[in-house]
């Protein structure tokens, strides 16, 4: 029996991907200006991408003894990563940050931002309409007087 | 003597100076105590609003938000068990125990006069500590400041990650993204990808907000139902006479803090769990076993993470190296507000020093009144559920981000890096070092740079100046120790001394 925690759904694809990551920050920091002088502006880059190399490799290693996750093949890993870190709240919420950024431009902050503010509330509390509405118009006031006249800040 | 003077009681006789520490401050409480909020999160978004304030204005709300957010989050940790801020883990051990023994009011007005006597400790170190240090930091070589960010990354790397190979990964990407854009020396595109947008470089504060506020905020909805027990809160003014039996072990925890305050990289978070850890070895009979209520694990903490701000300023002011993530955000406001951290501010900026100065002690203050009153208040606002405090922090990270530059390019890019935050976080990596590597990372290239210079270019002569200069062997041989410490070959030396 391993004293080491079991490794989480996803964990190994997420490093895998960090070290094909590392390997383009190498590839990106040679095509600088190569290996032509220890003071060239690729020289600190190209460090930096065989640290990330190097300590991903350590990771990886690191986790060689790591039981695997309790899954069955490739996609039920997939299928429990999404379940455990992307369950139904992130994924509706998220989906309601991105609108919100897209409606910024076309129906501008106020609008956008009051929107916004009371669908999330109203999906995260389950309800609660007057609540969302008050908490609403109060936060959309307060935020756009504080940041356009008193900061006086560019909002979108 | 007069113009240091002056320069001190700048914020204490500009009523606006007055105001915004004291606004500061009182939302610092705030902000350090809701959970789900961080002082690092405020203040990153805040930096952005400050831009085209006067600089003063802008340190004397940030001094405040600093000083009352690390005090901030010990209350929740005593109320709800729930720290607000990385830096109350050690306070919740004895806090919370006490809490549940009706004894909260004591516990929170203790406290609160802990961060005081602590903080004041910080300030009064970084008053006297700081002038010396940046003279001798006159003499430093490239080549040393190279060394002390190193030392820095690699301190944060060790203390604040799981592994250190995860707290260098997280470094090296941090200051991948500092070092996008055109290269300053030879106008060399680096990491662009060939993209015109990526040749102005990623700004640091939109990696801060999407690390440190989409991310966090992300992560939240996880705990969206949990639900605080709690406390019934009475008398909070400590009796002199409490305050007066834990001052020797509040001036031990305040040098503990500060020392590890002014270490680059590491913050109120370490400071305040190795001060509870020496409270724990050196006190022989706490007034309860230690993790039931002793008032010694509470006065421990409280000292040492507020003393810590003091102390963080020291490298930042000094070196121009940020003692912790918020010092990291402070120093890229100086520099946008055209300051220059680092030795050289106390000679061509002495006023910021000692503006700073007397803006910590002026906090500390502030934090004296807020921190013993307004608790019913305060009771009420950190129960804020997080169904309505969520949604609130993602505006407030598309408005931070979005005053920039007026981009929504920004605000995409910020929604990125909270993406790769929440990642991050998922599979247990830390956000600090990634924003040290970002503020260091250009810093480290160009004195690395200017030391290859300074040698013609010779890596033989670089290497042998890490180990002919004094100072630089002895910055050398600490990065050596660090990393030797955190490999496998420590546990072979272990192994051969027990063999």
């Amino acid at each position: 029996m391993s004293n080491h925690p079991p490794l989480k759904a996803g964990e190994r694809a997420f490093n895998a991907l960090l070290l094909l990551l590392s390997v383009g920050v190498l590839y990106e920091a040679y095509q600088i200006a190569g290996f032509d002088l220890p003071n060239s502006a690729g020289a600190f880059p190209i460090l930096l991408g065989v640290i990330m190399i190097g300590s991903m490799i350590a990771i990886l290693w690191g986790q060689r003894h790591h039981p695997k996750p309790d899954t069955r093949g490739v996609l039920d890993e997939a299928r429990q990563f999404i379940h455990e870190h992307f369950p139904l709240t992130i994924v509706v919420f998220s989906a309601m940050a991105i609108a919100y950024l897209l409606l910024l431009r076309p129906l501008g902050f106020i609008i956008a931002t009051a929107l916004f503010l009371f669908v999330s509330q109203v999906y995260l509390r389950r309800g609660r309409f007057l609540a969302a509405l008050i908490i609403t118009a109060v936060a959309t006031g307060v935020i756009y007087a504080l940041f356009k006249l008193l900061f006086q800040v560019y909002l979108p | 003597m007069g113009d240091t003077l002056s320069y001190f009681l700048m914020a204490w006789l500009d009523p606006s100076l007055l105001m915004l520490t004291a606004i500061g401050t009182l939302a610092g409480i705030y902000v350090g105590a809701i959970p789900g909020l961080s002082v690092t999160m405020a203040t990153s978004i805040l930096i952005s609003f400050t831009f085209s304030w006067d600089v003063n204005d802008a340190l004397a709300l940030i001094v405040g938000i600093y000083t009352g957010g690390v005090y901030g989050g010990s209350r929740t940790a005593i109320m709800l068990n729930i720290p607000g801020a990385p830096s109350s883990v050690a306070t919740s051990f004895d806090g919370y125990p006490l809490a549940q023994q009706g004894e909260a009011g004591r516990a929170i007005g203790l406290s609160t006069v802990m961060s005081v006597i602590g903080g004041l400790l910080g300030t009064l170190v970084l008053a006297s500590v700081a002038p010396f240090l940046a003279d001798m930091a006159l003499e430093f070589a490239p080549r040393d400041y190279f060394l002390i960010a190193a030392l820095g990354l690699l301190l944060v790397g060790s203390l604040a990650a799981e592994s250190l190979s995860r707290g260098i990964f997280a470094a090296a990407m941090g200051a991948v993204i500092g070092l996008v854009g055109l290269d300053p020396v030879t106008a060399d595109p680096r990491f662009t990808l060939g993209s015109m947008q990526l040749m102005g470089g990623i700004h640091y504060v939109v990696v801060m907000i999407g690390m440190f506020g989409v991310a966090e905020a992300f992560f939240q909805l996880h705990q969206l139902n949990a639900k605080p027990v709690r406390q019934k809160v009475d008398k909070i003014i400590p009796s002199l006479r409490l305050v007066l039996k834990y001052l020797p072990l509040s001036i031990r925890t305040s040098l503990i803090g500060v020392i590890v305050g002014a270490l680059p990289g590491t913050g109120g978070d370490i400071a305040s769990l190795f001060a509870y850890d020496h409270a724990k070895r050196s006190v022989k009979n706490p007034s309860k076993p230690f993790g039931q209520g002793a008032y010694e694990g509470l006065v421990a903490p409280e000292t040492a993470n507020n003393a810590a701000v003091g102390g963080a300023y020291v490298p930042m002011l000094t070196l121009g190296m940020p003692g912790d993530a918020v010092t990291a955000i402070i120093i890229g406001a100086l520099i946008i507000h055209g300051l220059n951290p680092g030795p050289m501010l106390m000679i061509q900026t002495p006023h910021i020093f000692w503006f700073t100065v007397g803006n910590l002690v002026l906090a500390n203050i502030f934090l004296l009144i807020f921190g013993l009153t307004g608790i019913k208040i305060f009771a009420k606002v950190v129960e804020l559920p997080k169904a309505i405090l969520i949604p609130l922090i993602l505006v407030l990270c598309v408005v931070g981000s979005y005053s920039l530059n007026s981009s929504m390019t920004q605000v995409y890019w910020m929604l990125g890096f909270g993406l790769l935050g929440y990642f991050m976080k998922i599979f247990r990596f830390q956000m600090g070092p990634v924003i040290l590597g970002v503020i260091l990372g250009p810093l480290m290239d160009q004195t690395y740079r200017q030391a290859m210079s300074s040698v013609g270019d010779d890596s033989g002569a670089f290497l042998l100046s890490l180990v002919t200069n004094p100072l630089s062997l002895v910055l050398t041989i600490a990065v050596v120790l660090l990393l030797l410490s955190n490999t496998p070959l420590k546990r072979v030396f272990r192994r051969r001394g027990q063999a």
